[in-house]
C-alpha cells in the first residue's frame, strides 16, 4: 500500500504523541527562562492555554461521537504555543479563547493536526491579536527591570526607533531580557531549538530556514530604522515572537510543502509577508498571519513545483531521444 | 423538468437542501461584509426576499422566450429598478442611520447572484405559481441565515441583540470583520448537511448515486483507514492503485457495447437494422 505517493520526505509512520512530545520537549526550555523573567504567572498562562485547548477538544469529541485520545499531545502543543507568545500579564482567559478557537476552527474541522491546512496555533494567535489587541500588546508586567521598560522591540520598530546598540544590549535582546512575549523572546534559546531542529527532524528545518533568510534579507534591504544594516536584521530578527514561530510554527508537520525545494519557497513567501505586513501593517506582530496566508500557497507551490519538475523531466528525456 | 413539483419538494430543496447561501454559495457579499447587526441582517433579508420574489415572477411570465444572452441584464435591470426606490426612500426618508453602514450593499443585491442562478435555473423553464413558490422558498432560506448570521456576529462581536445590550463578559470584536461571518457560514453549513443528510436524504440520494458511479471508473480508489492513535500513514487517505479495468472495445467493433451508450429510441432503430424485434426480444443488452 502506497501512502501519501510521491512524497519525498513523509516517508515513516510517525505517531503524533512523538511528533508533539519533541515540540514539548523544545517548549520546556522557554517555559522556564519565562518562569525565571515573569516567575510563577507563566504557569497560570500556560495552564489557561492547554486547559482550553484540552476541554474544546473533549466537547468536541463528544459531541462528533470520536473517541479522545489523551495521549495525542497535539492540544498540549497548542494552548502551550499560543500560552508562550503572549505576554505574562495577559487575562488568563484570552490564551484560553486562543486555544478554544485554535482546536475548534482550525483543528477539528479539518479532521486532526495533521490534516489541517493552517497551523492552527498560528489561527488561534491571530484571533486574539484582532479580538483582543490591547491585552496581547501589553508587555507592562514585571517590567521595570527590563531594558527598555514596557517597551517591547516590535512597538519600537513600529514607530521608527531604534536601540543603539552595544554589548550589554545585544546580551539583553539575545538574552531575553527586554519586554515581549513570555516565552519568545530569548533569540539564544530559539538559536538552541534549531540546532535541536537538524539533529531530530532535519526536514522540519528546511522551511524555517528559508523564514529567517528572508525576513533578514528584507530588513537588510528594506530597514525600517535608521541604522546600519546589521542593526536592522538583528532587532528584526529579535523583535516579537519571529524566531520563535520559524521554530514551532513554520516546521508544523501537516503544513509544509511535501519537496525540501518547496519548502524553501514556502518558508521565503512567509517571511516575505511576515516583513511586509511589519512594514505596512498596523500590528506588530504579524507573523501569525504572515504563516496563514502562506499555508493558502502551499498547495499552489507544490503543484507548480511538480508541474516544473515533469516539464523538465519531459524536455529532457526529449533531448535525450533526440 | 419532467417530474412533477410539489410544493413541499420546492420549499424542502429551495430554503433547506441547497440553501442558497450554505450550499450554493451565492450572494456572499451581502452577508459577509453587511450583516454585521441583528438590524441590518433583517433589512437586508426584507430587500432581498421582495426582490427575489418580484424579479423571478416577471422572469417566468415574461422573458421565457427571450434568448439567455438578453435575459441575464434584464434581471439585473428589473431588480435594479426595483430596489432604487426603496434606497432612495431609506436615504432621504427614514432609517438613514441604518443606511449608513450598509449604503453599497443594498445596490448589491439587486445584482445578486441569487436572484440571477435561481431566475435562469428554475423561474424561466417553470409557471409562475411554481417560480413563485421557488423564491418564496428561496429567500426564506437565505433570510434565515441572513439573519442567524447578524445575530450571532452582534451577539458576539457587540455584546448586543438587536441594538439592546446583553451581558457576555467578553466581546470578540473580530467577529464584526468579514472572516467572522465567513466563520459562522463554515459551521452553519456543516451542521446543515448534517442535517440534511440525516432527516431527508431523499433529495441527495441522486447526486450520490451518480458521484459513487464516477467514483468507480476512476483508476485511483479511496480506502479511509481505520484511526486509531493519529499517524501520517494510518490516518490518510491513502491512495490504492486498482488493477486497470480491462479494455473495452471500441463501440464501432462491438455492437452490443454500442447500446449501451445509446437512447431507448436509437436502440430500437439500431436493433431494427439488425433486423430484431425488439418487443420480441425485451432486453435492451
Amino acid at each position: 500500500m502506497k501512502a501519501l505517493s510521491n512524497n519525498e520526505i513523509k516517508q515513516k509512520p510517525l505517531k503524533t504523541s512523538r511528533l508533539y512530545g519533541d515540540y514539548l520537549l523544545l517548549l520546556a526550555a522557554p517555559f522556564v527562562l519565562a518562569w525565571i523573567y515573569y516567575g510563577p504567572r507563566v504557569l497560570a498562562v500556560v495552564a489557561s492555554g492547554v486547559l482550553g485547548a484540552v476541554l474544546s477538544d473533549i466537547l468536541f469529541c463528544a459531541v462528533l461521537k470520536r473517541r479522545f485520545l489523551l495521549k495525542d499531545l497535539s492540544n498540549v502543543f497548542i494552548g502551550a504555543v499560543i500560552a508562550l507568545m503572549l505576554p505574562a500579564g495577559i487575562p488568563l482567559y484570552v490564551p484560553a479563547v486562543a486555544a478554544v478557537f485554535a482546536v475548534a476552527v482550525a483543528k477539528i474541522p479539518f479532521g486532526g493536526s495533521l490534516r489541517a491546512p493552517f497551523v492552527p496555533a498560528a489561527a488561534g494567535f491571530a484571533f486574539i491579536t484582532v479580538c483582543f489587541k490591547e491585552q496581547v500588546f501589553d508587555y507592562s508586567y514585571n517590567s521595570a527591570e527590563k531594558m527598555l521598560g514596557a517597551r517591547s522591540l516590535g512597538a519600537l520598530l513600529l514607530n521608527g526607533n531604534s536601540v543603539r546598540l552595544n554589548s550589554i544590549n545585544v546580551f539583553d535582546i539575545l538574552s531575553g531580557n527586554v519586554a515581549g512575549p513570555m516565552g519568545a523572546g530569548c533569540s539564544l534559546l530559539m538559536i538552541a531549538c534549531l540546532v535541536f531542529l537538524l539533529v531530530r527532524r532535519k526536514g522540519a528545518l528546511v522551511s524555517p530556514l528559508g523564514f529567517i533568510a528572508a525576513c533578514a534579507l528584507y530588513a537588510a534591504v528594506m530597514p525600517r530604522v535608521n541604522a546600519s544594516f546589521f542593526t536592522s536584521i538583528f532587532t528584526e530578527l529579535s523583535a516579537g515572537s519571529l524566531l520563535f514561530a520559524a521554530v514551532f510554527l513554520m516546521s508544523d508537520y501537516s503544513t509544509q510543502p511535501q519537496k525540501y525545494s518547496t519548502r524553501i519557497l514556502y518558508g521565503v513567501l512567509s517571511g516575505f509577508f511576515c516583513m511586509l505586513m511589519r512594514t505596512v501593517g498596523t500590528y506588530e506582530e504579524t507573523v501569525c498571519f504572515a504563516v496563514l496566508l502562506a499555508n493558502a500557497f502551499t498547495p499552489i507551490l507544490d503543484s507548480a513545483v511538480k508541474k516544473l519538475q515533469l516539464k523538465k523531466a519531459s524536455s529532457a528525456r526529449k533531448g535525450a531521444a533526440k | 423538468m419532467s417530474e412533477k413539483l410539489t410544493f413541499r419538494d420546492i420549499f424542502v430543496k429551495g430554503s433547506v437542501v441547497f440553501n442558497p447561501v450554505l450550499v450554493q454559495l451565492a450572494g456572499l457579499c451581502p452577508v459577509v461584509a453587511a450583516s454585521t447587526s441583528l438590524k441590518n441582517a433583517a433589512m437586508l433579508s426584507v430587500i432581498a426576499f421582495a426582490e427575489l420574489i418580484v424579479v423571478c415572477i416577471v422572469a417566468s411570465a415574461l422573458l421565457k422566450k427571450i434568448p439567455r444572452w438578453v435575459r441575464m441584464p434584464i434581471y439585473l435591470v428589473i431588480g435594479l429598478a426595483f430596489v432604487c426606490p426603496i434606497l432612495w426612500y431609506i436615504e432621504t426618508q427614514t432609517l438613514v442611520n441604518l443606511s449608513l453602514g450598509m449604503k453599497i450593499y443594498i445596490p448589491l443585491i439587486a445584482i445578486n447572484s441569487v436572484v440571477a442562478v435561481h431566475c435562469e435555473q428554475f423561474a424561466v423553464k417553470n409557471s409562475v405559481k411554481l417560480a413563485f413558490y421557488d423564491a418564496a422558498a428561496v429567500g426564506i432560506g437565505a433570510s434565515a441565515v441572513f439573519i442567524t448570521v447578524g445575530a450571532l456576529r452582534e451577539l458576539l462581536g457587540s455584546s448586543s441583540i438587536g441594538g439592546i445590550a446583553v451581558n457576555i463578559p467578553v466581546a470578540f470584536k473580530g467577529m464584526l470583520m468579514p472572516f467572522g461571518s465567513l466563520i459562522i457560514l463554515g459551521f452553519m453549513a456543516a451542521v446543515l448537511k448534517a442535517f440534511v443528510s440525516k432527516r431527508c436524504p431523499e433529495y441527495i440520494q441522486k447526486p450520490i448515486a451518480a458521484e459513487e458511479k464516477k467514483e468507480e471508473t476512476t483508476e485511483i480508489a479511496k480506502v479511509e483507514l481505520p484511526a486509531t492513535e493519529e499517524t501520517v500513514e494510518e490516518t490518510a487517505i491513502a491512495e490504492v492503485p486498482v488493477s486497470e479495468p480491462e479494455a473495452e472495445p471500441a463501440a464501432e467493433e462491438n455492437p452490443i457495447d454500442a447500446i449501451k451508450i445509446m437512447s431507448e429510441k436509437e436502440i430500437d432503430d439500431f436493433l431494427k437494422s439488425l433486423g430484431i424485434d425488439t418487443e420480441e426480444t425485451g432486453d435492451k443488452q
